[in-house]
């Protein structure tokens, strides 16, 4: 009796550690494909860099009196969502044309364990697109006027709004990558769906830029939409992936 | 087959109920007043003088755009619900995977679609006729804009894939997904500052709930006899090519 107990815990600690390891392992295979191609992080940083150029573009003849400061969280966040959809189309095509995806689902590991590896290896290469997109950013809109806000809400925004970016992203991408209109499809599902997200991190990071009276209240408001929103769509994700990648 | 002809009965009864709060709505609901408007000379109203001014004489402003609230109310009702419905098909979907809960799921989506469609169009009339404009991004208004896109994309990806387990397994995934907008939208204008009317909260006339709830519980059943009338239809259709196909081998 009490070494069935005991064996029966042993298994489920030893099935944990698993799961851990087949985490990693598959977070691994993405960062080492990575490193070695290096596709993803430079088309997407290219992109973001285009975006850029397409925003001086917008705004050249806004004058003088305009400030960018504005608008700034906006513009970075469109750049984002844009880039990140390409990234995360690109992250999928890859596992699906080179048969790694079938790979995946022939060897004994669980599905949530695959979503949460492949959705960690989204943001972390959405995270050092940001990394890089933000100073450039700054350098080349934000230079007239000066930098009231606090620094240190813009890593907290952009970590929260990249967790629900690749958490949904990386569902969405699963079902796009097996349609017709690849990117298409994936755009089309997911812009109307990161709408709650976008409009509380473009608010958050607003305030994270302008600062004001009441920026703290304000930022942990948008903060706490973004939270809610993370948690109901990451559970649904969660509970979802598991159909999706076995159709 | 008799799931049809109830299906039938209730078009007629739906269509007879709005009917009637269509004509309660302007014969015995009681008319809102909405401001005041200013007029150089007296005229015979049945709106009472409420002051005079420098500029005239101030009378009481019926507010008659309020009257597409009997229709525009019931149809967005309809239409959160059966997204819900939707969802809930799309749950069963997954959880039991018989296709006969994926064209439910599908048939409800586009029920829900044609209330949307309605919403909006009856939404779009009264800003216009309230607000001075024909659309402003506030946030019931965008939420159930992002909703519309949701209900639009998951028609687009059914028609991007081939494969029919897939397809029916990724749309009943993407309902669930979506349907998490309808309560939101819902909520939001009892959350946040929103523009837009919370008529139950702010009180309501006796006179004024009769119209409404007729036009709701009509507009109910018409939405299940088209969602009845669309799933006949398509087990009909199902049935040809089982048909057709039997033919040609």
């Amino acid at each position: 009796m009490a070494r069935g107990a005991e064996n029966r815990q042993g298994s489920r600690g030893a099935s944990r550690g698993l799961s851990w390891r087949q985490y990693k392992a598959i977070l691994r295979k993405d960062i080492v494909m990575e490193l070695r191609t290096k596709e993803m992080v430079t088309s997407m940083g290219i992109y973001a860099l285009l975006t850029m150029v397409v925003y001086q573009v917008a705004l050249s003849q806004a004058g003088t009196a305009f400030d960018p400061r504005q608008i700034a969280a906006g513009l970075l966040w469109l750049a984002f969502i844009f880039t990140s959809m390409l990234g995360l189309n690109r992250s999928l095509v890859h596992e699906k044309d080179q048969g790694c995806l079938e790979a995946l689902l022939l060897s004994p590991v669980d599905r949530p364990v695959i979503f949460f590896a492949k959705a960690t290896g989204n943001l972390i290469f959405l995270g050092i697109v940001e990394i890089l997109t933000v100073p450039v950013f700054s350098f080349l809109f934000l230079q007239q006027g000066s930098y009231e806000g606090q620094w240190w809400m813009i890593p907290v925004v952009l970590t929260a709004g990249s967790m629900g970016i690749a958490g949904v992203g990386t569902l969405l991408a699963t079902m796009s990558v097996n349609t017709k209109g690849k990117d298409f499809v994936l755009a089309v599902l997911m812009v109307p769906l990161m709408y709650p997200l976008l409009l509380a991190a473009v608010s958050a990071t607003t305030v994270a830029v302008l600062g004001g009276a009441d920026a703290g209240s304000q930022f942990w408001q948008a903060m706490a939409l973004i939270g809610v929103y993370d948690a109901i769509m990451l559970v649904a994700c969660f509970g979802l992936y598991e159909f999706v990648i076995g159709a | 087959m008799r799931q049809l002809k109830i299906a039938v009965v209730m078009l007629l009864i739906g269509g007879l109920l709005t009917t009637a709060a269509f004509f309660l709505a302007f014969y015995t609901a009681e008319v809102q007043r909405f401001g005041t408007v200013t007029l150089s000379e007296e005229i015979d109203s049945a709106y009472p003088l409420v002051g005079v001014s420098n500029e005239g004489l101030q009378y009481e402003r019926p507010w008659f755009s309020q009257k597409i609230f009997y229709f525009h109310v019931p149809v967005a009702e309809a239409s959160f619900l059966v997204l819900i419905l939707s969802a809930f098909f799309g749950v069963r979907f997954l959880t039991t995977r018989r296709k006969e809960y994926d064209t439910k799921s599908r048939i409800a989506m586009e029920t829900a679609l044609t209330f949307v469609a309605l919403t909006m169009i009856t939404g779009v009339l009264w800003t216009k006729a309230s607000w001075g404009v024909w659309w402003d991004w506030e946030p019931r208004l965008t939420t159930y804009f992002i909703m519309m896109l949701l209900m639009v994309a998951y028609f687009v990806l059914r028609n991007s894939i081939e494969d029919e387990e897939r397809r029916a397994v990724y749309a009943a995934a993407f309902a669930v997904i979506a349907a998490i907008d309808a309560p939101i939208s819902f909520f939001i204008t009892r959350l946040i500052p929103s523009q837009h009317p919370v008529v139950f909260k702010s009180g309501f006339a006796t006179s004024n709930l009769l119209p409404f709830i007729l036009a709701q519980v009509g507009m109910l059943m018409i939405g299940y006899a088209i969602y009845v009338m669309r799933m006949s239809e398509e087990r009909m259709r199902e049935r040809l090519e089982v048909a057709k196909e039997a033919l040609e081998d």
